[in-house]
């Protein structure tokens, strides 16, 4: 996975504690800033382009990235159909939500005010 | 039909005219007269099934006799005979044709799929043409499961098995049946109710392009499953206070779901929708969360003083406090409150409460808070200008929102800035019909560390009076400016102004020179007096406010296409520009991502902008 430093690859690997990898577009993952901090510092995760989370797991990963393409696919459009999100793994999936930093933005969060 | 169109019979002999109009509407009384000796006839064999054997001769007999009796004598036996025959083969032959014609049917060939026999498809055929040939409303007809007689209607339902049922047992079918209800819904919702709920998510300002944050997602998922949670885990206070309001939107907070935001180690609880609760859950909150620094309740009606008394029992010392709508307070805990308890607090704020909240309790609050750095109270229908006058020794305050029923004179409001002025950041007079210019020069004059101000409703102060406020302030500029019905209202003469009363041109000039920099928030709704020469000024090509988040300048008359196009263009972070009865706005263009809400046309309040600038 290691490449040239000047041209960093389209992808990153992201991988879950019990070790699966899902490759995603790197500009999908842009969205967490907990993401974009790993690759864009002096991190090893940056040159490397390999994110390992090992307090989260593959399930748990897989619909995050799941979410990652979502969001990419509908960043600049109206009126966005919700993800399911499946009952049983909600709690779990708010858990990883909080740690990728996927906060609502300021329009959202006025809603429940 | 019309009466050309029916063919004409020969109206002779024993027929008659209606006979003859029955006749060519395909209506035969005598066929009705059959049908109903054949009913007739089966309901005594019924009843005579279960009565004495011998009895049955004379039963048949008997109703066969009163027909012959109604047939009139006008019709030969024969003639009869001939007409029954003829329109038992009509009949036959008019059902294959209806026959044939559900087979062709495109409701047929949907239900055929299943089916593989030719004999299945007659079967099929003929139980669609039975259920077409139910009686038709106004008859009576047996109920298909309890078999009770009852009159057909246009709601009468169909049963499971063919035949009509009566509406009791309809009304049972329909209560096992939820698949039928469910399909309703849908059609009724459709595109026009994705378009109300994208217009609505706009002027609620809740709208944003993309895809909801994940967290979203799953804060909603759990809402509707709000349920089967048994407890939320050790997921961070914010979360929590985010899934909290959630709740409290769907008005799903309840003595159950209330235990999912009591965590003992907390240090706040934010309830926002205590509607549902009961004295006994707010005395628990207290009993469950023993280090309680932060409280906020919403609709806590039943925030009582048994619920104040168990407070003031317990070691729990509140810093900030937020209590809405509970009226059953009353007035001598209010005080007991603050005495005991009120060393600590920092924010007080209070809102609809009529009458147990006056004078007496903002006159305790010098001697009780020393630290008090927030107060608000809102919608009070009690405190008067004792009360205000009061509060001008409390140095400590910070942040100063009164939204009062009674009427305060300026005087009061001026004494009040004159001490206490110099500290405040915010200052929010709502609904001050009578406060005037020497209010404005007050703050002029005293205040100066003002972030955020309100003033609305004013019927007195003018102009000049705006102007001289915000020409040389010492105050830094206002994030948050709310002028809202500043305005002369006279309904003889609605747009002559000669007074100069609410804020009109010059006010404005000076106000965004003084703070158009720092302003966030700008709020001049109805200040119709504003002309259009004041807002191309302010907005013209060299001005630029990049702090500007929201404008409002719904009811200024005068503002134009060309004005809103200069807003947009003067304010490169806008979001959000309410322009609601500015009947001039006609056709602008929007930039992209930002809302303009209340064009007076058909679009309504749409628009987000479809171009880059």
């Amino acid at each position: 996975m290691a490449l040239a430093e000047d041209t960093p690859s389209k992808y990153v690997t992201l991988v879950s504690g019990d070790g699966l990898e899902f490759v995603v577009l790197r500009e999908a993952t842009l969205v967490s800033p907990t993401i974009k901090g790993m690759l864009r510092g002096p991190f090893t995760e940056a040159k490397t382009g390999r994110c390992t989370f090992p307090e989260i797991s593959g399930e748990v990963l897989e619909k995050i990235v799941e979410y990652f393409h979502y969001w990419y696919r509908n960043r600049d459009k109206e009126d966005v159909p919700d993800m399911e999100i499946p009952v049983e793994m909600c709690l779990e999936l708010l858990q990883a939500a909080d740690y990728f930093n996927l906060m609502p933005s300021r329009q959202e969060g006025r809603e429940a005010a | 039909m019309s009466r050309q169109n029916r063919p004409q019979r020969r109206i002779m002999g024993p027929q008659s005219a209606l006979t003859d109009f029955l006749q060519s509407h395909n209506i035969s009384a005598y066929q009705i007269r059959l049908d109903a000796d054949a009913r007739r006839r089966a309901a005594q064999n019924n009843q005579n099934d279960t009565s004495n054997q011998s009895n049955n001769e004379t039963a048949v007999a008997s109703p066969a006799s009163t027909s012959d009796v109604s047939a009139g004598p006008a019709q030969s036996t024969r003639g009869r005979r001939a007409a029954e025959t003829n329109s038992q083969e009509e009949a036959r032959r008019t059902e294959k044709k209806a026959i044939q014609k559900i087979k062709a049917s495109k409701k047929f060939q949907k239900r055929k799929r299943g089916l593989a026999d030719s004999d299945d498809e007659d079967d099929l055929a003929r139980a669609i043409f039975r259920e077409r040939a139910a009686p038709l409303p106004g008859q009576m007809e047996n109920c298909a499961i309890c078999s009770k007689r009852f009159t057909v209607t246009p709601y009468t339902r169909s049963g499971p098995d063919g035949g009509l049922l009566c509406s009791p047992c309809g009304k049972d079918l329909d209560k096992d049946d939820p698949a039928a209800k469910k399909k309703a819904k849908k059609v009724a919702g459709g595109s026009g109710a994705r378009r109300r709920q994208l217009q609505s998510s706009i002027l609620d300002g809740t709208y944003s392009l993309g895809a909801k944050s994940l967290m979203t997602l799953c804060i909603e998922t759990l809402a509707k499953n709000i349920d089967l949670a048994e407890d939320l885990g050790d997921l961070p206070t914010p979360v929590i206070d985010k899934i909290a309001r959630k709740l409290s939107r769907y008005r799903l907070l309840n003595s159950r779901t209330l235990n999912l935001f009591l965590q003992p180690a907390a240090e706040e609880v934010y309830i926002y929708d205590g509607s549902k609760l009961t004295t006994d859950d707010f005395i628990r909150v207290f009993q469950t969360v023993p280090g309680l620094k932060k409280l906020k309740i919403r609709n806590g009606i039943h925030f009582k003083d048994e619920v104040m008394d168990y407070l003031l029992s317990r070691n729990i010392e509140l810093e900030e406090f937020y209590l809405h709508g509970a009226n059953l307070l009353s007035e001598s805990k209010w005080k007991e409150f603050l005495h005991q308890k009120g060393g600590t607090l920092r924010s007080l704020r209070v809102y609809w409460t009529d009458k147990h909240f006056g004078d007496d309790v903002l006159s305790v609050l010098k001697s009780a808070c020393p630290s008090l750095s927030r107060l608000k109270v809102s919608h009070n229908q009690q405190v008067t200008g004792v009360g205000i006058t009061a509060l001008a020794q409390l140095d400590s305050l910070r942040h100063l929102s009164l939204d009062l029923r009674n009427n305060i004179h300026s005087d009061i409001y001026v004494d009040l800035l004159s001490k206490i002025g110099a500290n405040l950041e915010t200052l929010s007079l709502t609904r001050v019909q009578e406060a005037d210019n020497t209010v404005l020069d007050a703050i002029h004059m005293h205040c100066r560390s003002l972030k955020k101000l309100r003033i609305t409703d004013s019927e007195e102060m003018t102009d000049a009076g705006f102007a001289r406020l915000f020409t040389g302030w010492a105050n830094p500029g206002l994030v948050f400016l709310d002028l809202q019905k500043c305005r002369q209202l006279d309904s003889a003469q609605p747009r002559e102004n000669p007074d100069g009363i609410g804020l009109c041109s010059n006010g404005f000039r000076a106000l965004m020179a003084h703070s158009g920099k720092t302003l966030r928030h700008l709020n001049v709704h109805g200040c119709r007096h504003i002309e259009a020469v004041a807002f191309e000024e302010v907005f013209g090509p060299e001005k630029v406010y990049d702090a500007m988040n929201k404008v409002e300048i719904s009811f200024c008359e005068e503002v134009s296409d060309f004005i809103v196009g200069s807003v947009f263009r003067s304010c490169p972070n806008l979001r959000e520009l309410i322009v609601f009865g500015c009947m001039k706005v006609r056709d602008v263009r929007v930039p992209r991502g930002k809302i303009l809400v209340g064009v007076p046309n058909a679009k309504g309040m749409v628009l987000d902008g479809d171009y880059d600038d």
